[in-house]
């Protein structure tokens, strides 16, 4: 394989990655704590690609866009919490996952009537290339990898040094335990499901200029999205990233080697690690409700 | 019924889906008090004590907490109120350290002063920085209890607290408990007859989710009267 093809393919499939453990990272945290599988992360995930569109139109920069779209993705999530999940939390996994379905189709509705059927264009924020061992990579790829980076070690340290942080641990592990300790675990899971739908916002906001934007956006990545949490292990930050690169590289490398690979290979991928292990690479024995 | 009650639990009724488990059961806690509570395995004990509480809705019934009403109110309401539920599962957070286990145990109440855990405790003073999953079944259960103590509690309800420990263990534990009992009332769910006849001023009697009988007589309780309903 031509060298220069292959660094291009490594930096790409870094970038997807790292889009993909944003995104993840929200759906595995909700899993992890709530039992609840959150598919409108997918929905905050187009609404902050959009809304990096829109300010992007109205302000001129990109990055204002990432802001507003973490920002506007974190209140609807805010809003989606307290006014459905907060109702439904006991009921069973189906019924909650079922739900968030459903928030997604209507939010994609909404999406499509307010912004239209047709995908729309996001530039890059930064048009600058820098060169690794001769090739010629878009520094804005390397910069969405250096975000993602960041944020793993953001909430590392805000799940291991806040209070905060290590009681949504230990409720990850048991929830009633945290309850019999006096603490309001529903706090814990509104805390959660914001932090997930602004993380969710910032990789759409950072993936709209890589890609275009367009109403099925959240859709079109579900499949990778969940492959990641799965073959990272539920409710492990780091499994996420971990599997969020594997399955980046896996889908970029495998387009180069041979196109079909792109779509079918990550789920090979996927298939082998649960056989070894079937909690995923980091995913807890422990994990109970 | 006298007017020192602290807990008071009347006519209770509970179910899981269709299935009663509890019938009608009334108990009560004085202050400062030892109560066991003892039967089979199966017999509602435990239901018992999750459902005072909070984790189990009754059907039925009330349980009132120092004149107040416990029923419809969240478990973690109930733990800041002051009446804590240690399960019988030994289960400590085990991807936190023992540091850690402690600093969730205070941060409900805000309550850091440590030194009256490992008072009862010392062993916890040294493990501070181990993860809680490495400690063994007698440290685990010291620090479930130690992490119950944070923010003063006057009800402890403690499920089985020393199955599958070592003898020595179970001993330390008797202490503890007799000690605690001068600050908190305990009600204790035990199969363990020589605990109960040791530390107990008052054993329930459950049977197929009914009180079938209450010993307060000391001798009675010495003898190992309470035999007969295991």
């Amino acid at each position: 394989m031509d060298t220069q093809l292959l660094i291009s393919g490594v930096i790409f499939g870094l970038s997807i990655g790292s889009v993909f453990f944003l995104l993840a990272i929200g759906l595995s945290l909700c899993f992890g704590l709530m039992r609840i599988i959150s598919l409108d992360q997918l929905l905050y995930y187009a609404i902050g690609a959009y809304i990096t569109y829109a300010l992007f139109r109205s302000t001129g920069s990109v990055w204002i866009g990432v802001l507003g779209g973490m920002v506007i993705s974190g209140l609807v999530a805010f809003g989606v919490e307290r006014f459905i999940f907060l109702r439904i939390y006991e009921r069973d996994i189906t019924f909650t996952m079922i739900a968030s379905f459903g928030i997604l189709i209507a939010g994609v509705g909404a999406i499509k009537y307010v912004w239209g059927l047709a995908p729309l264009p996001v530039p890059s924020p930064i048009g600058a290339m820098a060169t690794i061992l001769g090739t010629e990579i878009p520094v804005y790829r390397l910069v969405v990898i250096v975000i993602s980076i960041l944020v793993y070690v953001g909430i590392w340290a805000f799940l291991n040094k806040t209070i905060t942080g290590k009681a949504i641990r230990a409720g990850i592990e048991d929830i009633e335990h945290v309850e019999g300790l006096g603490i309001n675990v529903y706090k814990l899971f509104t805390t959660t499901f914001i932090i997930a739908g602004v993380l969710s916002g910032l990789a759409g906001g950072l993936h709209a200029p890589l890609i275009m934007v367009d109403p099925q956006m959240g859709l079109e990545v579900l499949p990778f999205v969940f492959m990641v949490v799965i073959i990272g292990g539920l409710g492990s930050i780091k499994g996420t990233l971990v599997s969020a690169f594997i399955v980046g590289q896996v889908i970029s490398l495998g387009a180069i080697i041979y196109g079909p690979l792109a779509q079918m290979a990550p789920f090979a991928i996927m298939l082998l690690i649960l056989l070894i292990k079937p909690t995923g690479l980091y995913g807890s024995k422990l994990l109970k409700r | 019924m006298p007017t020192d009650e602290l807990l008071v639990v009347d006519d209770l009724n509970v179910a899981y889906g269709e299935s009663k488990v509890l019938f009608d059961v009334s108990i009560h806690i004085r202050a400062n008090e030892i109560v066991s509570c003892v039967g089979r395995n199966g017999a509602g004990k435990s239901t018992l004590l999750k459902t005072i509480g909070g984790f189990i809705k009754p059907t039925t019934g009330s349980i009132m907490f120092a004149n107040t009403s416990l029923v419809g109110i969240k478990s973690y309401n109930i733990a800041k109120m002051g009446l804590k539920y240690i399960p019988q599962d030994k289960k400590v957070f085990s991807d936190l350290t023992v540091r850690e286990n402690l600093e969730l145990g205070s941060y409900a109440t805000q309550d850091y002063n440590w030194d009256k855990v490992t008072e009862y405790f010392p062993k916890l003073k040294s493990l501070m920085e181990r993860k809680a999953g490495y400690l063994s079944g007698g440290e685990r259960q010291m620090l479930m209890i130690g992490r119950a103590l944070l923010g003063d509690p006057q009800v402890l309800l403690v499920d089985e607290p020393t199955e599958g420990l070592a003898p020595s263990i179970v001993t330390q534990l008797q202490n503890v408990f007799l000690e605690l009992s001068k600050k908190t009332a305990l009600v204790i769910v035990e199969q363990n007859l020589s605990l109960v006849s040791a530390i107990s001023e008052r054993v329930y009697a459950v049977k197929e989710g009914r009180v079938v009988h209450e010993i307060s007589d000391e001798s009675d309780i010495k003898s190992n009267v309470c035999e007969q309903f295991l």
